[in-house]
């Protein structure tokens, strides 16, 4: 556990930590917005940032593939599996924590509800992703084709965000979220992007911790 | 240089005659699976026929495909195949418009099986059909060129371009099976130009990445 034993590392646990702790006894003793959905409305602030987490992890999969096609450094090559991996793991609490509000907010588990199926098909092409890792040929060869698959699934995202969006025009995006957003309770904003600060400190966290267990694997 | 590749490609298939043969008997045996499985409902099969055929598309576009690459494998083909004297981009345009053209014909012919065994109406405008046969073919191969390229040297290559594909072209399986059951009602084509759109875009943005990125995907 090398990595803990950096001063600034462990700040960054730290805060990680205290964070995620006061986020998760907010939305535990929060009264429920909405009282119709009770106490599943409060997965709101929670699964709204990790989608939006896990969106940016998958940019910045994108962002590290188009680095490594560009300077084949091979850290730009870790950094992009160290987001891929952890931006999954993401998307998997998105899919699960989607269906388990999906249920009392519109009484299906999966109502097809465009953002979710982006997601869904999203975390499709990254276990494909994984898959090609594993199996794609020589490790040199791996990276390259990863670095231009992470970026090919997040040039999809539009695409198939508008084609499930009107596929089914029924289906509106999110109807609930406009009461989260209301200029006269300005808290539920507020709440949203603290959840949202610490997602995101909590992510960045994994990551740095990633990529620094895979560099190590490399030079040992 | 395009068309010689080309031809180097429609050349092989003309003298082996492999690649499209077994993707007309493949589409055809789904065809046949497809229409025992819906006896119990012979008149619901008009409902779902868009979407089965974009289905018997995309499963022999995915043998088209592997077959495709294949042939650049055996004999150590592949080192003469980049090696030709123009950009890889080229090499992969090359690529794109022969795998349209066996992925055409090979619809050109289950097609009419397709519309015989399911007992499917034909009166609408053909233009419209070739029209949307055309655009959606174009983003499967497009996308498809593409995956088939990152998986050329994988051990699972088999299972991973279907893997890869499916969810990477969903926005073309959604906006072409919308198009064609639009068609199949006989609303006019006006109304579902969003829908040719999306399979436009598609076939454009994949088609300039893949462009962009085959010289990193083929490289020694």
């Amino acid at each position: 556990m090398s990595f803990f034993k950096h001063r600034n590392n462990l700040i960054h646990a730290g805060i990680a930590l205290t964070l995620s702790v006061i986020n998760i006894y907010i939305i535990f003793t929060l009264d429920p917005p909405n009282l119709a959905q009770g106490v599943f409305g409060n997965i709101f602030f929670i699964h709204v940032p990790i989608a939006w987490s896990a969106f940016l992890l998958y940019f910045a999969v994108m962002v590290c593939g188009i680095f490594y096609l560009t300077n084949k450094s091979i850290k730009w090559d870790y950094r992009g599996l160290a987001f891929a991996e952890v931006g999954t793991i993401f998307m998997f609490l998105v899919l699960t924590t989607g269906p388990i509000w999906a249920k009392p907010a519109w009484g299906h588990f999966w109502p097809w509800e465009p953002r979710l199926t982006t997601s869904l098909i999203l975390f499709l092409i990254f276990l494909g992703y994984f898959m090609l890792r594993e199996f794609g040929g020589n490790p040199e060869q791996v990276s390259r084709y990863a670095a231009v698959l992470g970026i090919l699934a997040f040039l999809d995202v539009p695409l198939i965000f508008f084609s499930v969006k009107f596929w089914l025009p029924k289906m509106q995006s999110h109807p609930q979220v406009g009461q989260y957003f209301s200029s006269a309770n300005p808290m539920s904003t507020y709440l949203i992007i603290f959840s949202f600060i610490s997602m995101i400190i909590i992510s960045s966290l994994m990551v740095r911790f990633r990529t620094n267990i895979l560099s190590m694997n490399h030079t040992s | 240089m395009i068309f010689h590749l080309v031809l180097k490609d429609l050349k092989i298939e003309w003298r082996s005659k492999e690649i499209i043969t077994s993707m007309f008997i493949f589409g055809l045996s789904i065809t046949l699976i497809f229409a025992l499985a819906f006896q119990v409902a012979p008149n619901l099969i008009r409902t779902f026929a868009p979407g089965l055929l974009w289905v018997v598309i995309l499963f022999t576009s995915v043998l088209g495909l592997n077959r495709l690459f294949s042939l650049e494998k055996e004999d150590q083909a592949l080192w003469s195949w980049v090696a030709a004297p123009v950009s890889r981009g080229t090499v992969y345009i090359a690529k794109v418009i022969s795998a349209f053209i066996f992925i055409i014909m090979s619809e050109l012919l289950f097609i009419i099986p397709f519309f015989i065994f399911l007992n499917l109406p034909s009166n609408f405008s053909f233009i419209s059909f070739a029209l949307i046969l055309f655009l959606g073919t174009g983003a499967i191969v497009s996308v498809g060129c593409l995956i088939s390229g990152i998986t050329l040297q994988a051990r699972l290559r088999d299972v991973l371009i279907p893997i890869l594909l499916f969810p990477s072209a969903s926005p073309v399986a959604i906006a072409a099976t919308k198009c064609t059951g639009l068609l199949f009602n006989q609303i006019p084509l006006v109304n579902y130009l969003f829908w040719l759109l999306i399979l436009g875009s598609f076939f454009v943005i994949f088609g300039l990445f893949g462009y962009l990125v085959f010289n990193q995907i083929v490289e020694e």
